[in-house]
């Protein structure tokens, strides 16, 4: 196990060690949530069970990410200064509400008056589930974000970003599932409506990133130029910015303002997968353009 | 209550890597993990190029953000200053590598051989560390209580380093720093280092 012959320069130093386990849990743990969120507004049974399986898949790779993942239960030691630890808290608040939640909405289930539809009680559960699934999208930016050692990361712009890349995916999620999930059929329409909105808004938080963190740090200022001169530009310009976010809003007119159902359904699909392969691809790229300020 | 800290020059360091070598000979760090090095860059021009050398190990911050965003407790910090990590605590989340500038922490996932036919004699005998966690310098703790010097302090052919109480006046390593205006690296960062650097 020999050391590189980088790790004994005086340069900038890419972060190695979160990988593309921690890189897919980012996506689906956000595109989960996120699901679980558009789930409790569109009162979608099968959309909220969707959304806490595919966070359940990403919880998982997060685990097998640990060096020791069987002393997973200590990282709820410490929520007082680590964000991992209060999010560990966040997606078990997340798992044990959205589980009474959808057992709340099971189909044929008597439930006595206190807890039936329109109670007190019933609004404040589905109000905290969709904090929780809030709280669970936001956080990891804030795992990103206080960190003094990797300049890119250390912006607030972060848990915006990945809030809007959150519900953006989940609501694509929805959209490619859709013809397969039972329960009431869904307004296509109306979502992909929506995601246009949502595009707009990730294009101007990741621009406005990319903006800010050009004047700032040298290892930041390294972060955008591989980012949008360097080995990773093709991916980031083409990928994230072109296919993920320009071309499903270019492509989704049509469907907006022209409203032609028959053209909507082919083309949702086709939109849903670019701005998922999009989302992927930032969160990747996040992690791969992650560098720590020379020590000189 | 003393607070350990370490003044290094260096002009008079000579990138000879005796620290790094008493470094892996006191802790048996597994191979390709180092827990002190020296890390070195070439500046000017022909003809008047030069490496420079900077000897880097952890810097058991006033403020360790490491200890800030373990969610475990792991990272623990005693009263003297010396931040240390409680193996049996720690999860291998690696936060605490994404969090410290400063790169002195490893992750050990096993097979800590240094070479590839197996463990040596002294590997079997001296590394006992447990896989899949997060390892890094201790400032030689163990021999700091039994009143000894780190050893990268003791090695040191060329004298570049001084170790002792920061918060003693008198003591060698406070008049050398307070005298020659020793500064940390990248004190923006703001986690009041405990190791610092003269000359360069």
């Amino acid at each position: 196990m020999a050391a590189r012959i980088d790790e004994f320069l005086i340069d900038v130093r890419p972060q190695r060690e979160w990988g593309w386990l921690v890189i897919s849990y980012l996506f689906l743990g956000g595109a989960g949530a996120g699901l679980f969120l558009v789930s409790l507004y569109l009162e979608h049974l099968w959309a909220g069970v969707l959304g806490l399986l595919v966070l359940l898949v990403g919880t998982v790779l997060l685990l097998l990410d640990l060096g020791r993942p069987e002393r997973f239960w200590r990282a709820f030691f410490r929520p007082q200064t680590s964000w991992i630890s209060r999010g560990c808290f966040f997606i078990t608040l997340l798992f044990v509400l959205g589980v009474i939640e959808l057992a709340l909405q099971w189909p044929g289930l008597e439930l006595p008056a206190w807890l039936s539809e329109g109670t007190t009680l019933r609004t404040s559960l589905r109000v905290a589930g969709g904090g929780a699934a809030v709280l669970v999208m936001i956080y990891t930016g804030f795992v990103l974000a206080p960190s003094p050692a990797i300049p890119f990361w250390n912006s607030a712009f972060f848990p915006i970003i990945f809030f809007a890349y959150s519900l953006l995916a989940g609501i694509d999620i929805l959209i490619l599932t859709s013809p397969m999930l039972p329960g009431p059929s869904l307004d296509l329409m109306l979502l992909e409506r929506n995601q246009n909105y949502l595009v707009i808004l990730c294009l101007l938080l990741v621009l406005s990133h990319v903006s800010v963190m050009s004047s700032s740090a040298v290892a930041a200022r390294e972060s955008i130029r591989l980012l949008t001169r360097g080995r990773w530009a093709s991916l980031f310009l083409g990928g994230v910015i072109g296919a993920g976010l320009i071309v499903p809003l270019l492509l989704a007119l049509p469907v907006v303002w022209e409203a032609q159902v028959q053209t909507v359904f082919a083309l949702t699909f086709i939109l849903a997968l670019l701005r998922l392969f999009g989302d992927y691809l930032f969160r990747f790229l996040v992690m791969r353009v992650g560098l720590y300020d020379p020590l000189l | 209550m003393a607070r350990y800290g370490m003044v290094i020059d260096l002009d008079i360091c000579i990138g000879c890597n005796a620290c790094t070598m008493a470094c892996k000979s006191e802790h048996a760090t597994p191979g390709g993990i180092f827990w002190g090095k020296v890390l070195e860059k070439e500046v000017g021009k022909f003809p008047a190029a030069r490496r420079i050398f900077l000897p880097v190990l952890c810097n058991h911050c006033k403020n360790p953000i490491c200890m800030e965003v373990c969610p475990t407790g792991a990272t623990y910090q005693r009263e003297d200053g010396i931040v240390l990590i409680d193996y049996d605590l720690c999860l291998g989340c690696r936060s605490c590598m994404e969090a410290c500038p400063y790169g002195p922490r490893a992750f050990y996932g096993g097979d800590g051989a240094y070479y590839e036919n197996g463990r040596t004699p002294f590997e079997e005998a001296k590394q006992h560390f447990p896989e899949g966690i997060v390892m890094k310098c201790n400032f030689c703790v163990d021999r700091v209580d039994q009143g000894l010097n780190p050893a990268c302090v003791q090695t040191c052919p060329t004298e570049c380093r001084i170790f002792g109480d920061l918060d003693d006046p008198q003591s060698e390593v406070s008049r050398i720093a307070a005298e020659k205006k020793a500064r940390p690296l990248l004190p923006e960062k703001g986690l009041e280092p405990s190791v610092f650097y003269i000359g360069g």
